[in-house]
């Protein structure tokens, strides 16, 4: 296929992705009550907290700070992290649903996936690669050097999600796309 | 209070975040008041967890050592918010909601400080809080989450944007 091919496929693809949003009940429960979307929006931002809360907190943990923690035992508080993505995870679905314009007619949008997928990867290759060779480690142990750059990598992922998600609302599409 | 909105509003620094086009003015400073919040409640929050009980066998007392990137976020999101209420003084200080904000800020702020103190007096040993410990972890994070919903809700609460006409 010829780039215009390409272009014009993904384009079709976006559409088809937009109708269906529009069809999900979910965002008909957002654009009918007024106050479900400040509603999720706090819940998107708790999530947020909770997340850089004890992921940001495990990275740090790796990148150097506060090495009397034993990293396996900081560990334990990952499922709040957890828990934040679910509900981020969650409440930004139902911003998709309820404006899927304004996500996937949107620079940031991307950029934001982008970040999100990195950290997705990032994530995959510490538990697949390193999480074992984390779990003797006591209290002033450093982690092997590839897991601290892999919490490196991380919070910085994490910062560029919240960055790339808070400037969405001002890189909007114009009408013209309706 | 409106001349006083006026003049805060028609200051260049005012004007300048307000309306300047550049991603690193209201976007920008709005991001990182995003940011500052993130490590902000988010640290001090998992510090309140470890107290209730969570992660028991962390050390209590070795998380203290956050406490640089706690004040980090703090003043970060002191110098952005500062920024952000020049921008809008109408539209926050108008607004119970903003009141709200700033109080249950300065609640979390307390107990959290309060708690760390404690952790860091007593070379605390137990695996959870004493009671009261725990307590001051429990209005950490329902202040947070007080908090940052009213912040969320200043864009939909307020009742006038500026008292200026431009």
């Amino acid at each position: 296929m010829s780039r215009g091919d390409w272009a014009s496929w993904l384009e079709s693809w976006r559409q088809q992705l937009v109708l269906w949003l529009e069809s999900t009940p979910a965002g008909d429960f957002v654009n009918t009550y007024t106050w479900a979307w400040p509603i999720a929006e706090s819940f998107h931002f708790v999530g947020l907290c909770l997340l850089l809360g004890t992921v940001g907190l495990f990275d740090l943990r790796l990148l150097g700070f506060a090495r009397q923690i034993p990293l396996p035992q900081l560990h334990r508080l990952i499922p709040w992290g957890i828990a934040g993505f679910s509900i981020n995870a969650a409440t930004g679905s139902l911003f998709m649903a309820a404006a899927p314009f304004q996500y996937l007619y949107n620079e940031s949008f991307y950029f934001k996936a982008t970040f999100l997928s990195v950290a997705g990867v990032n994530v995959a290759v510490f538990y697949l690669l390193f999480y074992r060779k984390i779990v003797p480690l006591g209290a002033g142990e450093q982690a092997p050097w590839p897991a601290r750059i892999i919490g490196g990598v991380s919070l910085l992922m994490w910062i560029g999600v919240m960055c790339a998600g808070r400037l969405l609302t001002f890189y909007r599409p114009s009408f013209r796309f309706f | 209070m409106d001349p006083v909105f006026i003049w805060l509003e028609q200051t260049a620094l005012s004007v300048w975040v307000r309306e300047s086009p550049s991603m690193f003015a209201f976007p920008g400073i709005l991001t990182l008041h995003t940011i500052g919040m993130a490590f902000l409640v988010g640290l001090t929050s998992a510090f309140s967890l470890r107290i209730l009980g969570f992660a028991r066998r962390v050390p209590a007392p070795e998380m203290l050592k956050l406490v640089p990137v706690v004040w980090f976020g703090f003043f970060l999101n002191l110098v952005s918010g500062f920024l952000l209420l020049l921008a809008y003084p109408t539209k926050a200080l108008t607004n119970p909601v903003f009141y709200l904000k700033l109080t249950t800020i300065a609640l979390a702020l307390l107990a959290v400080r309060a708690l760390g103190r404690r952790v860091a007096d007593l070379s605390f040993r137990p695996v959870r809080g004493w009671p009261g410990d725990r307590v001051l972890a429990s209005l950490t994070l329902g202040f947070w989450v007080v908090s940052v919903t009213a912040g969320r809700f200043l864009a939909y609460t307020h009742s006038r944007l500026l008292a200026s006409d431009f």
